[in-house]
């Protein structure tokens, strides 16, 4: 069993803290995306696991056995690296070859396996070829065919996709995604592109300065996330966060940026406004909970438009509200131009709340 | 043989316009060739002559009647000017070939250290290692002479293979960090996850990597080594354990006129190292360019 | 905690081998300097004589020589780097031109360099032999002298003599240095300034040069210790004659320490070599340390 658990994994480089005290547990043939900004931990994590790394301080298991001083090679783990480090003086046979020599495979075996692995990634025909010889999509496949040679019991991706070309990256994707199905493996796939970890993973580790932030499955993570750094990590574009002051007057709970709109909210929201430690409060709106709406509407607040960006199918509007900077989406009609002066209209029922002083949720 | 092979063939061809910088640059190289090689040719031409001929005025440019004589007595076990001389190569080459290796295996885990580990004082240790060349050879002769009658090595090939080692050190160190410093970690950690050991990551992934700045500095310690005279003249006193540049002296001393034998042999123990210069000068300055100069 | 332990078992070969060949010398020479030591090879009864050693060098009984000497040792420093990088210089431009038999020709420069100081103390000898030299001979034959020249017994010639053979030995090492760098000049930038009409001196000027700044820098820097400290060619051909006129400081010590045996005097001797080399190697340090500068070493 494949089950791998980070209990309270930390990592210190003097007074740097790369990853503080994370815990998470990767189910076997789970595919988790550890996602976050550049710096935030995701390769040391991985390192960690791999065992290339010293611990500081916590656990890791794989199973129900205890890694931590166990040699990366004894870890029964693939890794395919960022920048693919390929054997630069090795042929592509000879890369792929490695791992099973190292185990002391027999020599057909050998010859078999690697066959096998350049069939089911197309790359027979490069087998003679040396890194440099190879284009980046190319590369990426043997670097993944290095991983999938011998059949380990975890694989460690870092940012496996970040050199490709757009077009390749999705392609990539996609038989990313197919391999794990059909293998039914455990993988852990670092990624500073939040699109690919929602689109591929089962569940999504969102880090933020080497915090673990929240671990979930990518729709619940979408949906509902725990703080305002997720809310503004996932999805896009962004989430809107505005920051506005919760009063209660008449029984009706309004916020109020103080610089230009107010709105009333709803009963539900009202509660958890309530469960605020302050009666700041920050607002989370993706780019379709605001609506286009008449000045007469309930709730329409004032903007500017600034610039309009059709993409094809779906226009986002960036609109100036207040002092803020606000994206929303229209239909592609839409006749919107930089300038007019609207009105918006806040989706209550998509609507997120972050405490203003810990920009946690808001408990509903 | 080519030396550093650069990308730039465009210019020479565009430039039709035969400037004065063009011809100048020519009629530079001819003399500066002719400057360089006139000596080593005048050596050869020597040697080639008999000892009568050589010290005939005015000088016979090119040898009328040209002998291997010289050379014939050197390289022939069956005279004593020939033993000796024989036995000089011999230790040049067992104290030079030492150095070299044992330079190798003390400087490759050096570099590698200062290249991949942070260890408290690495700076520091590494600029010490680094101005050893800055101290002339004569001021460390009557210390080190000092030491190595403390360790008992005056008079071996020790004490000379010892103190040669800390001539090639420093630049080996640098160039070779150079090196480990352009090797992506992750080409290590990859190995170590296809089920290598730390060692044999090292030795069977990164080893071959750095090759050519291993042979540029085991040629540049080679040929530090070889030629090496002062403390070979001092350290040695035996007969039979002498080097061939302090043996070329002792040539010197006790044949003062016979010029053909002397040149003869200034020019065979120069065929060694030049040969290997030559043939793998590419990786000179190749570890220069890489390891070095590009940083 | 980190535990460093096991990386400085990479380096302590290294290390314990730079000690015992450096650190220990550098000390026993340092305080010998404060010594009387006598006149054996024994070094364990010594008398505490301060700066006399020093006295005695700057001002006393070996004074006279020893300015005489750093006179020396100046001329011969200075002619032979700035002979050797200026050669260099050109062989380098030169030979990265494309030509057919560049290779060959980059490998024939180089020769010099690589073989022993004393092969080659001795061709020299050879070639300005007063009787039967080569360089006598041809000037004679050219008619530019009815006698032959005296190179290496004549006080005024034997320091130009000296210094013109250290120049063979040593441009190929400023050539190759500088070849390297010259590796370093982006092609680009000289395409771009021909096709805005450059002049060939104008490019090596503005483009080149630039480039060279921190490679030229460190090569004579090398070649300065390198002269300062070159004891072989110098020894072999005139041992510091005729009349000390070609003494520079290491052949100088050397006599004083082995010759006279006056390892004392010649400590403090080395000690202030020891100075001049300290601060070179300052500067060495921080050109090598310098952000964009180009790394390379003794
Ligand atoms: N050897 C090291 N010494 C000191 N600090 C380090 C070291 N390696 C990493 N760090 C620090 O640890 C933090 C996490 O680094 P890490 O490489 O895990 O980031 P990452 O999430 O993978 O970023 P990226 O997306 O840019 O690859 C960073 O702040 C980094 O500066
Ligand atoms: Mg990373």
């Amino acid at each position: 069993m494949a089950q791998v658990t980070l209990d309270r994994v930390e990592k210190r480089y003097g007074d740097v803290i790369a990853v503080n005290q994370v815990s998470l547990t990767i189910e076997d043939g789970e595919f988790v995306a550890l996602v976050g900004p550049s710096g935030c931990g995701k390769t040391t994590t991985l390192n960690l696991i791999a065992g290339l790394l010293e611990l500081t301080d916590g656990d890791i298991y794989i199973g129900d056995t205890l890694i931590n001083d166990l040699d990366p090679k004894d870890r029964d783990i693939a890794m395919v690296f960022q920048n693919y480090a390929l054997y630069p003086n090795k042929t592509v046979y000879k890369n792929l070859a490695f791992p099973l020599q190292m185990r002391k495979v027999k020599k057909q075996d050998i010859d078999a396996r690697v066959r096998e692995t350049a069939r089911l990634l197309s790359i027979e025909q490069l087998l003679e070829r040396r890194p440099r010889e190879l284009s980046g999509g190319q590369q990426q496949r043997v670097a993944l065919g290095r991983a999938l040679v011998r059949n380990p019991r975890v694989f460690l991706m870092d940012e496996p996709l970040s050199n490709l070309d757009a077009k390749l990256r999705v392609q990539m994707r996609a038989e990313l995604k197919r391999f794990h199905q059909d293998i039914n493996a455990t993988i852990i796939y670092v990624t500073h592109d939040q699109l690919e970890a929602v689109t591929m993973a089962d569940k999504m580790a969102v880090m933020s300065g080497g915090y673990l932030q929240q671990y979930d499955a990518p729709d619940v993570v979408y949906n509902h996330p725990v703080n305002t750094f997720v809310a503004g990590f996932v999805g896009s574009p962004a989430m809107n966060l505005l920051r506005a002051r919760a009063a209660r007057e008449q029984d009706v709970t309004r916020l109020s940026s103080g610089d230009g709109w107010s709105v009333p909210l709803n009963d539900a929201l009202a509660s958890r406004v309530a469960t605020s430690s302050t009666d700041e409060i920050v607002v989370g709106l993706r780019h379709n909970a605001i609506r286009l709406v008449d000045g007469a509407a309930t709730g329409a607040v004032p903007a500017t438009v600034y610039t309009v960006e059709p993409t094809g199918d779906i226009t986002f509007v960036h609109a100036r509200l207040g002092d803020a900077m606000i994206v929303f989406s229209v239909g592609p009609a839409s006749t919107l131009a930089a300038d007019d002066q609207i009105f918006l209209q806040f989706d209550q029922e998509h609507m997120h709340l972050f405490d203003g002083a810990t920009e946690q949720a808001l408990a509903r | 043989m080519s030396a550093v092979e650069s990308a730039r063939p465009a210019r020479a061809r565009k430039r039709r316009k035969r400037d004065f910088w063009s011809i100048g640059g020519w009629i530079f190289l001819a003399l500066l060739l002719i400057f360089s090689l006139v000596p080593m040719v005048w050596m050869f031409l020597t040697s080639i002559k008999t000892q009568f001929a050589a010290i005939e005025y005015p000088p016979q440019w090119l040898p009328k009647h040209p002998t291997l004589d010289s050379y014939r007595r050197l390289l022939s076990p069956s005279n004593d000017f020939g033993r000796d001389f024989l036995r000089w190569l011999g230790n040049s080459v067992w104290v030079s070939t030492a150095t070299t290796i044992l330079g190798v295996i003390i400087a490759v885990p050096a570099a590698y250290a200062f290249s991949r580990f942070r260890f408290p004082g690495r700076n520091g240790l590494f600029y010490s290692v680094l101005v050893r060349n800055m101290f002339p050879a004569v001021v460390f002769l009557m210390p080190l002479f000092v030491v190595m009658r403390t360790l008992d090595l005056v008079n071996t090939h020790w004490s000379l293979i010892l103190t040669y080692l800390t001539f090639g050190l420093p630049l080996s160190i640098w160039l070779l960090k150079g090196f480990y410093d352009n090797i992506p970690i992750e080409l290590e950690y990859a190995a170590r996850i296809d089920g290598a050991s730390r060692f044999q990551a090292f030795l069977r992934i990164i080893m071959p990597l750095s090759a050519p700045g291993i042979i540029a500095t085991a040629i540049y310690s080679f040929i530090v080594a070889w030629n090496e005279y002062l403390y070979a003249y001092t350290f040695i006193n035996s007969r039979e354990l002498l080097t061939s540049p302090v043996g070329l002296r002792t040539f010197f001393t006790e044949f003062v006129t016979n010029w053909p034998g002397l040149m003869a042999a200034a020019f065979i123990m120069s065929v060694p190292v030049v040969v290997l210069f030559l043939v793998l000068q590419k990786y000179f300055v190749k570890a220069l360019t890489e390891g070095a100069v590009k940083s | 905690m980190v535990n460093h332990r096991g990386d400085y078992l990479y380096i302590l070969p290294a290390l314990v081998v730079m000690m015992v060949v450096i650190a220990y010398p550098i000390y026993f020479t340092i305080r010998l300097s404060f010594f009387d030591h006598g006149r054996a090879l024994q070094f364990d009864d010594l008398e505490w004589v301060g700066l006399d050693n020093y006295r005695l060098l700057l001002t006393g009984a070996y004074s006279r020589e020893f300015w005489n000497v750093t006179q020396n040792t100046l001329v011969w420093t200075v002619f032979s780097t700035a002979g050797a990088f200026f050669l260099g210089l050109g062989a380098a431009l030169v030979v990265q031109r494309e030509f057919i038999g560049r290779g060959i020709v980059r490998g024939i420069l180089l020769i010099p360099w690589v073989i022993s100081a004393v092969a080659a103390a001795y061709i020299w000898r050879w070639l300005y032999h007063s009787d039967y030299g080569l360089i006598s001979g041809i000037l004679t034959d050219l008619g530019l002298i009815d006698r032959n020249i005296i190179f290496l017994d004549d006080v005024d010639l034997v320091m130009p003599a000296l210094i013109v053979a250290n120049i063979w030995k040593e441009f190929p090492f400023a050539m190759i240095m500088l070849l390297a760098g010259l590796q370093t000049v982006p092609e680009g930038l000289n395409r771009a300034a021909m096709v805005d009409g450059a002049s060939t001196w104008h490019r090596f000027w503005h483009v080149t040069a630039p480039h060279l700044k921190s490679v030229t820098l460190i090569t004579v820097l090398l070649l300065t210790v390198q002269n300062l400290n070159s004891f072989t060619t110098v020894f072999i051909m005139t041992a510091g004659g005729p009349a000390n006129a070609s003494q520079i400081w290491v052949t100088d010590i050397y006599r004083i320490a082995f010759n006279r045996t006056n390892f004392d005097v010649a400590s403090a001797y080395s000690v202030i070599l020891f100075g001049v080399m300290a601060v070179l190697g300052y500067f060495y340090v921080r050109a090598l340390t310098r952000g964009d500068s180009t790394r390379s070493t003794v």
